[in-house]
C-alpha cells in the first residue's frame, strides 16, 4: 500500500507542476510558438482566391533565387559593421563621461536624447539634413570641404552607409547609458590600483574597464546585432524606401514588399523563416563562443 | 522516463493550443458565388434591399494628398447620406499612403475590416479581386448604371467578365507648366511642345535662360510609375502589346518596350530635371513648381487645377507628354481612375454598393468637384461645372485621344523593381538604358516564375472591344 502511494506521488507532483506551469506555457505557445508555426504553414502553402493549396518548398526556392533577397541580406550584413563601431564609440564616450568631465550630466543627457526619439522623426530629419542641398553638405562647404558633398541618400554607393550613420547616431545613447551604469558599479579600488601601477587613461580603459564590462558589452552587441537584422525597417521606409534601386533593401523590407505590395505572402513567410533560421544560427554561435571563452577563463 | 513525460506534457499543451488556433487548411471564399450580370441586364441583388434595419458601413479611403478637400467632401457626403438613410451609419476613415494597402490586406487576411475600400486602379486593385478580397460590383450595379462610366476608365478594374471597382475620381496625369517662364525662355507660352524634339529643345532653352526645366522628386520612387506611363506606351498599338509582354510572349528588350528608357536618359542628358531629383520625394519636387522655381512639373488633375487657381491662369498651363513614338498610343493620355470597391467580407454588400451609387449622383459629383476639385468619371458629370482651364482641357483630351495609363496594367513588381528601382539607377547614371531593359526583362521573368497565380489572372484579363476601341 505504502509502495503504491510512493509510486503515485511523483505522478501527482508531475501533473501539479504542469498545472502551475500551464498559464505561462500557454502564453509562450500562443505568443511565440504559434506565430512561428503559422509562418511556417504560410511559407509552405499558397492562397489563391481564398483557397489554400500546398506548395511545398517552392516559396523557399523563389526567395533564394531572388537576387534582391541576397542584396537585402548583404545589406543587413553590412549594417553589422555598425555593431563594433557602436561598441567602441559607446565605450569611449561612456569612459569620458565617467571621468566626470565638466558638464558630464548635460553630455550624458544629450547623448541619450536620440535614443528616445521616434525613428520616423529621426528619419525625416536626416532625410532633409542629408539632401544634396541639405545642411550637412552646406556645412561641408562652409568648412572648405565642398568637394566631399554628395547626394548621400540618393546614390547607391553611399545610401546604405548614410543609413548606417543615422542608426549609429540613434543607437549610441543606449550603449553609453548601459556602459555608464555598469561602470558606476566597478570598484574604485581597481582603478586606484591601476593608477598606482602607472596605468594611463587608455590602459585603465583597456585593462580595467573593458574586462569589467564584458558581459554588458556582450549584451549590447547582441541587442545591436538583432537591431541591424530586424529593427531597421522604419529607417529604410522613411529615408529611402529601399532605393536608389534596391541598394538599401534589407530583409524586413524584402518581407514587407513581398507580403503587401506584391501580395506574395508565401515568399514573405519563407524569407521570414529563413531570417529566423539565420538569427538562430547567430545566437547558437554566440552561445558557443561564450562557453568557449568561459572555459578558457576557467 | 521523466524526460519522456516532459515531452509528452509539452506536446499535449501544444496540441490543445494549436487545435484552437491553427489556420484551416483550405478556407472557402467568404463571398458567396454571385450571379453574373449579363451585358445590359439587371443586377441580381444577393442581399435584400435595405430593410430599414440599423446598418453600419465602414469606408477606408484616401485622396486628400492628391485632391485636397477630399476629406471634407467625404465627411459631408457621408453626413448627407446618413440624413437621407437614417438607418445607416457610416464611418469614413482617411488612410495614409503607406498604410493604405498593408492595412487593407491585413484586414482582408482577418476577414474583418472595411465594407468599402479605396484602391488605386488597375493592377493596384485587381490583385485583391484575384485573392478574393473584393466582391464584384457588377453584381450590385446594373450594366446601364456601369455604362455611365467611360469604358476606357472602367477597363482598369474590369476582369474576368466582371467589374470589381467603381471609379471614384479621375486623376488626369499631365505636366503643369509656367507660362511666364516659358515666355522668358523664348518659348510660346500658349503652345507648349507636343513633339519630343521640341520638348528637348525647350529644356535646353530654359536651361540657357537660367531656369530649371522640370522640378520633381524620385527619392520615394513614385515617379517611376509616372515616367513609364508618360513614355512607355508610345510605341504600342494597343493594350495587347503590353499584355503580350506580361504573359512572356514578347521581351521587354524589344525596341517597342525598351525605347522609353533611352528617352528618359535623353531627358537626363538635356538636364531637364532638377539636380536634386534623387534627394527629394515626389511631392517635395512638385512643390518647386508652386514656389515658381521650376518651369514644369508632373502632377495630377485636381492639383493642377489648384495651382491654376492659386497662381493664375496666366501663369499655369497644362500640357500632354510630347510624343516620340510611332505606335497608335503615342498620343494617348493618362486619365486613370482611383476606385472604391466593396469587400468580399462585408456583411452589407448591397448597402455598400448603394452608397457608391450615391457618390455618382449628380449633386454629389458636383459637390466633390466643388470641394476637392476631383472629377467623377461619369457621363452625367456636366462639363459646365468645370471652372478652370486645365480641367476643361483635360476633359477635351479625354474624348479626343486614346486613354491609357501603363502603370495600372503592369504587375506591381514591374514597378518596384523596374520603373522605380531601375529608373533610379538610370537617373543616377549607374546603368544604361540597355541594361535597364535587360534587367527589367529579368524581373518580369522572375515574377512569372514566382507568381503563376498572377499570370493566370492576366490571361483572364480580356477587354470587351468597346473598352479600347479594338
Amino acid at each position: 500500500m505504502a509502495q503504491a502511494i510512493a509510486q503515485k506521488k511523483p505522478v501527482r507532483n508531475w501533473l501539479l507542476a504542469y498545472v502551475y506551469l500551464a498559464p505561462a506555457l500557454l502564453f509562450i505557445l500562443v505568443i511565440f510558438v504559434y506565430p512561428v508555426i503559422d509562418l511556417l504553414w504560410r511559407s509552405l502553402t499558397r492562397t489563391t482566391a481564398g483557397a489554400t493549396h500546398w506548395s511545398g518548398l517552392a516559396a523557399y526556392r523563389d526567395a533564394l533565387t531572388d537576387p534582391v533577397f541576397w542584396q537585402a541580406l548583404s545589406n543587413n550584413l553590412r549594417l553589422f559593421l555598425a555593431v563594433p563601431i557602436l561598441v567602441a564609440l559607446s565605450l569611449i564616450v561612456a569612459a569620458i563621461i565617467f571621468d566626470r568631465v565638466k558638464g558630464w550630466r548635460l553630455y550624458r543627457t544629450i547623448v541619450f536624447i536620440p535614443y528616445v526619439l521616434a525613428i520616423p522623426v529621426v528619419g525625416i530629419v536626416f532625410s532633409y539634413v542629408l539632401q544634396l542641398h541639405g545642411v550637412f553638405n552646406v556645412l561641408l562647404g562652409s568648412a572648405g570641404l565642398g568637394q566631399l558633398a554628395a547626394d548621400w541618400l540618393g546614390k547607391s554607393r553611399t545610401a546604405i552607409w548614410a543609413l548606417m550613420f543615422v542608426v549609429i547616431w540613434k543607437e549610441l545613447g543606449f550603449g553609453v547609458v548601459l556602459f555608464l551604469a555598469r561602470m558606476s558599479s566597478i570598484s574604485e579600488d581597481l582603478f586606484d590600483a591601476a593608477k598606482l601601477d602607472g596605468a594611463n587613461w587608455f590602459q585603465q580603459l583597456w585593462y580595467v574597464t573593458i574586462p569589467q564590462l564584458a558581459t554588458v558589452i556582450e549584451f549590447y552587441a547582441i541587442i545591436e546585432l538583432i537591431t541591424m537584422l530586424s529593427w531597421v525597417f522604419a529607417y529604410v521606409l522613411v529615408m529611402t524606401k529601399g532605393g536608389p534601386g534596391t541598394s538599401t533593401w534589407v530583409m524586413e523590407y524584402f518581407i514587407y514588399q513581398k507580403a503587401f505590395p506584391y501580395n506574395q505572402m508565401q515568399i514573405a513567410s519563407a524569407a521570414a523563416i529563413l531570417i529566423l533560421a539565420f538569427a538562430s544560427v547567430l545566437m547558437f554561435l554566440q552561445a558557443r563562443l561564450r562557453r568557449q571563452v568561459e572555459e578558457l577563463n576557467g | 522516463m521523466k524526460s519522456l513525460r516532459n515531452v509528452f506534457g509539452v506536446m499535449a499543451l501544444l496540441v490543445m493550443v494549436l487545435g484552437a488556433c491553427s489556420p484551416q487548411p483550405s478556407a472557402a471564399p467568404t463571398a458567396a458565388p454571385q450571379a453574373t450580370v449579363p451585358s445590359g441586364g439587371a443586377a441580381q441583388p444577393t442581399t435584400p434591399a435595405s430593410s430599414g434595419e440599423p446598418t453600419k458601413l465602414t469606408i477606408w479611403y484616401w485622396g486628400e494628398q492628391e485632391a485636397p478637400g477630399m476629406k471634407s467632401f467625404m465627411e459631408k457626403a457621408v453626413q448627407t447620406y446618413m440624413q437621407e438613410n437614417p438607418n445607416i451609419t457610416i464611418d469614413a476613415v482617411l488612410q495614409e499612403s503607406d498604410s493604405l494597402y498593408p492595412a487593407f490586406r491585413a484586414a482582408a487576411a482577418a476577414k474583418e475590416g472595411p465594407d468599402i475600400q479605396y484602391l488605386w486602379g488597375g493592377t493596384q486593385a485587381l490583385p485583391d479581386a484575384w485573392n478574393g478580397n473584393l466582391a464584384p460590383i457588377s453584381d450590385y450595379w446594373t450594366q446601364d448604371e456601369l455604362n455611365h462610366i467611360p469604358a476606357g476608365q472602367r477597363a482598369e478594374t474590369y476582369w474576368d467578365g466582371k467589374q470589381w471597382g467603381v471609379p471614384f475620381y479621375q486623376i488626369g496625369t499631365f505636366w503643369a507648366y509656367n507660362k511666364k517662364m516659358f515666355a522668358q525662355a523664348g518659348l510660346d507660352p500658349e503652345n507648349p511642345p507636343t513633339k519630343w524634339d521640341d520638348w528637348m529643345a525647350a529644356c535646353d532653352k530654359l536651361r540657357a535662360a537660367g531656369i530649371t526645366p522640370i522640378g520633381t522628386g524620385f527619392k520615394d520612387g513614385w515617379l517611376g510609375g509616372w515616367m513609364v506611363s508618360y513614355l512607355g506606351q508610345q510605341d504600342f498599338n494597343s493594350i495587347d502589346d503590353l499584355m503580350a509582354a506580361v504573359k512572356g510572349e514578347k521581351s521587354l528588350t524589344d525596341p517597342m518596350y525598351a525605347e522609353w528608357w533611352s528617352r528618359w536618359k535623353e531627358m537626363m542628358d538635356h538636364k531637364c530635371f532638377n539636380d536634386d531629383i534623387m534627394s527629394l520625394d515626389l511631392y517635395q519636387g512638385q512643390d518647386l513648381f508652386e514656389q515658381q522655381k521650376v518651369a514644369m512639373t508632373n502632377h495630377v488633375e485636381p492639383y493642377i487645377a489648384i495651382l491654376e487657381r492659386k497662381l493664375g491662369a496666366d501663369t499655369v498651363g497644362v500640357m500632354r507628354t510630347p510624343a516620340y513614338g510611332t505606335g497608335k498610343l503615342a498620343t494617348s493620355v493618362g486619365i486613370p481612375v482611383q476606385v472604391l470597391a466593396v469587400t468580399s467580407f462585408s456583411q452589407h454588400k448591397k448597402e455598400a454598393a448603394d452608397f457608391l451609387k450615391f457618390l455618382h449622383r449628380e449633386d454629389i459629383m458636383k459637390m466633390m468637384y466643388d470641394m476637392a476639385g476631383a472629377i467623377t468619371p461619369d457621363d452625367r458629370f456636366k462639363a459646365e461645372w468645370l471652372n478652370v482651364n486645365s480641367d476643361k482641357m483635360i476633359m477635351q483630351w479625354r474624348s479626343q485621344y486614346p486613354l491609357f495609363w501603363y502603370q495600372y496594367y503592369y504587375p506591381p513588381v514591374w514597378e518596384t523593381e523596374g520603373s522605380i528601382a531601375l529608373g533610379q539607377l538610370l537617373v543616377n547614371g549607374e546603368i544604361t538604358p540597355q541594361e535597364a531593359a535587360q534587367r527589367w526583362q529579368a524581373v518580369a521573368d522572375k515574377n512569372r516564375q514566382d507568381n503563376p497565380t498572377e499570370l493566370e489572372a492576366y490571361k483572364k484579363w480580356i477587354f470587351p472591344p468597346e473598352m479600347f476601341g479594338q
